[in-house]
């Protein structure tokens, strides 16, 4: 038995048992900082949403109680008609930014020399560093009556009667999630393609699979996790920020985001926390079937 | 198609990259059948060649000719050329049945016989029980397998392997040179292979290419290439040559005499277009190199050079004894097996001794 007074060989201390210091120990927990902000920030408030959506409607707030009036309210009167059609015109926007942005993205990866890829990317972002209402603002000399769009093809003589579809209707409300959200696309697609191989676009050459089988068969599959995350995120965008058909919609050209703020407006607060729970519910489905369908693990560690 | 058709034949082929001329107007000719290497060193332009030959780079200028047939203009699948890369290669999606029948199931065949050539070519390979896994779950030994057999079930004539084992290490790559070359002797077809790595080259090849600087250097047998050199580029770049410059003092009959540090050596002239006054390189494998003690005067028979002992390399198989020649040139006298001799100090005068026909002459 050595004891622990014994000072070792050739003198030396003896060796003391390791003891890790405060910080060290104290490092263990912070692993639960990430899961304290979301509760905090994140699923109380979720949870208060809907709690206060059925409580009672009082004049200028509400006060604890139990009533469904907010959710008849919404689901027997246009406004269910209006959450549905805006559900509908996003993912109208969705596929229109899917077809613009995940070729650009398949484009910069495959054919972009790989120093300049971060860069090209990088352009996508250069929009969001405007404020969003005024991006969405100027899009209205851009798509108004006598706008530019308009303007332009009277003078090519292509038109004969401005277009008026274009502005204060789903058109418009279209126009602007595209313009808005698309880049997030490009990002989701740029990342998801980091799951193709390296030489996988040569080998499709030398097998002989043509663009599309190349789409389907390749590149579609493997990008598939990163895809649909760029489409919830702007499939919630679209239903949810009130901003964009607030300038560029029109009579019922509205999304659920929008008739919340118009609750709100109207100090119905349980009817405005009723269409957020809704649509929280809608997007939590969509995520649990995403989840199943693509393991959305998957857009983080897509080689794995 | 004749049966004495190359089944490559490279013209005048030239590639520009921008300015950058990655290939010089390279000749080359491959026979059916054989086991033919692209050696070089990495940006020597060997890649840029078999990639031509592949259909993934078009030529700048001249032709490629693929059993007897030009194909500049053909695309890669339209060619009788399959590709086995690096690696990262294999569909990470697929199973490994499904990456081996891809390119069949491309060429519009019927599910069983994909699924019945698929598992056969599996087989060759030494995959066999492996059809269900995906390419994450195989070690990079097996994934190169696959991309074999992907490559061999098109029924494509000449397979092309660009740096085929330069992702695995040491070991294994030297076990897959093997199982390579009796692959490549079981199924018949042409297998043109590009590697950096010398000793995998010597492994499996028929004959070795060698590809620096946008030019085909030399070509010929392994053996060939590694006893008898032709080019200085080639005697520095296999095995492990000793080189020496010089100047050329006399020019009789077949023997060259030429003038290294001082001393007179004498050279077979092969032949080669030498006068006097020129300077040319000397070359000698350090294993036909000897050193001994410098006692006496040296014997004048252009067979040995003076010069200082530095120090010894043991690395086990061989013994590398490296010698100081009075210009500072340094050469190696390797010893190959045990010596118990043991070494002289350092800064000892020695002298490099070898026998008749081991320094071979190079002229640019």
């Amino acid at each position: 038995m050595t004891n622990a007074t014994d000072t070792g060989l050739g003198g030396l201390p003896p060796v003391e048992p390791f003891r890790p210091s405060l910080r060290e120990r104290m490092s263990g927990w912070a692993f639960y900082i990430p899961i304290v902000f979301m509760v905090l920030f994140f699923a109380l408030p979720m949870a208060l949403t809907v709690v206060f959506s059925v409580f009672e409607r009082t004049m200028f707030w509400m006060e604890p109680g139990f009533t469904l009036q907010a959710y008849e309210n919404f689901f027997f009167s246009a406004r269910l008609e209006n959450f549905l059609a805006s559900m509908g015109y996003s993912l109208i926007s969705v596929a229109v930014s899917f077809c613009i942005g995940f070729p650009i993205a398949v484009f910069v990866r495959k054919s972009v020399p790989q120093a300049a890829q971060h860069r090209v990317v990088l352009l996508f972002i250069l929009p969001f560093m405007v404020s969003e209402i005024i991006r969405i603002f100027a899009l209205r000399p851009v798509l108004q009556r006598n706008g530019l769009v308009n303007e332009t093809l009277t003078s090519l003589g292509l038109i004969d009667e401005p277009i008026t579809a274009l502005i204060y209707t789903h058109t418009g409300v279209i126009i602007g999630e595209v313009l808005s959200f698309m880049p997030f696309i490009v990002f989701a697609g740029f990342l998801a393609m980091e799951a193709v191989p390296k030489f996988i676009f040569e080998v499709c050459d030398d097998l002989g699979a043509g663009p599309v089988r190349r789409f389907t068969d390749v590149i579609l599959p493997l990008a598939a996790p990163g895809i649909f995350a760029g489409a919830v995120f702007i499939f919630v965008n679209g239903i949810g920020v009130a901003l964009i058909p607030n300038i560029l919609g029109g009579p019922g050209a509205v999304n659920a985001g929008l008739i919340a703020t118009q609750a709100i407006s109207a100090l119905d607060f349980p009817l405005a926390m009723a269409v957020s729970a809704i649509m929280m519910a809608t997007l939590m489905g969509l995520l649990y079937v995403g989840h199943r369908l693509f393991d959305l693990t998957k857009i983080l560690a897509p080689m794995n | 198609m004749n049966a004495n058709t190359p089944a490559v034949q490279v013209r005048q082929l030239c590639k520009n990259y921008g300015s950058v001329q990655a290939l010089k107007g390279v000749d080359l000719s491959i026979a059916a059948g054989e086991y033919f290497v692209l050696l070089g060193p990495s940006g020597g332009g060997k890649t840029t060649l078999l990639r031509t030959i592949g259909g993934f780079h078009k030529p700048s200028s001249g032709q490629v000719w693929l059993n007897g047939q030009e194909v500049s203009h053909l695309p890669p699948d339209k060619r009788p050329t399959s590709m086995v890369f690096q690696a990262y290669a294999l569909f990470p999606h697929m199973t490994v049945l499904g990456n081996v029948g891809y390119g069949l199931s491309l060429a519009k065949l019927p599910k069983a016989e994909v699924r019945d050539k698929s598992v056969a070519m599996l087989e060759m390979v030494g995959l066999s029980g492996y059809e269900n896994r995906r390419p994450h779950e195989l070690s990079g030994g097996q994934q190169q397998r696959v991309q074999l057999a992907r490559a061999l079930v098109l029924g494509r004539n000449i397979l092309l392997l660009d740096e085929p084992l330069a992702a695995l290490d040491a070991q294994l790559r030297k076990d897959m040179c093997l199982e390579l070359k009796h692959l490549q002797e079981k199924v018949g077809i042409t297998f043109i292979h590009v590697t950096h790595n010398q000793e995998e080259a010597m492994t499996v090849a028929d004959r070795i290419a060698l590809i620096a600087d946008g030019e085909l250097v030399e070509q010929g047998a392994a053996r060939d290439i590694y006893r008898t050199p032709e080019r200085r580029f080639t005697a520095s770049f296999v095995g492990e040559n000793n080189l020496l410059s010089g100047t050329v003092a006399a020019v009789e009959g077949d023997t060259v005499t030429v003038q290294v540090c001082g001393q007179a050596l004498a050279v077979d002239r092969r032949d080669l277009p030498v006068r006097s006054g020129e300077t040319v390189a000397l070359s000698i494998r350090s294993e036909l190199v000897e050193m001994v003690p410098a006692e006496g005067a040296a014997p004048a028979d252009g067979r040995s050079l003076a010069g200082t002992y530095t120090e010894s390399v043991y690395l086990g198989l061989t013994l590398s004894h490296r010698v100081a020649l009075a210009d500072g040139t340094e050469m190696v006298a390797r010893i190959v097996g045990e010596s118990d001799t043991p070494e002289p100090p350092a800064g000892a005068a020695v002298r490099v001794q070898w026998k008749p026909g081991a320094l071979r002459l190079h002229v640019n």
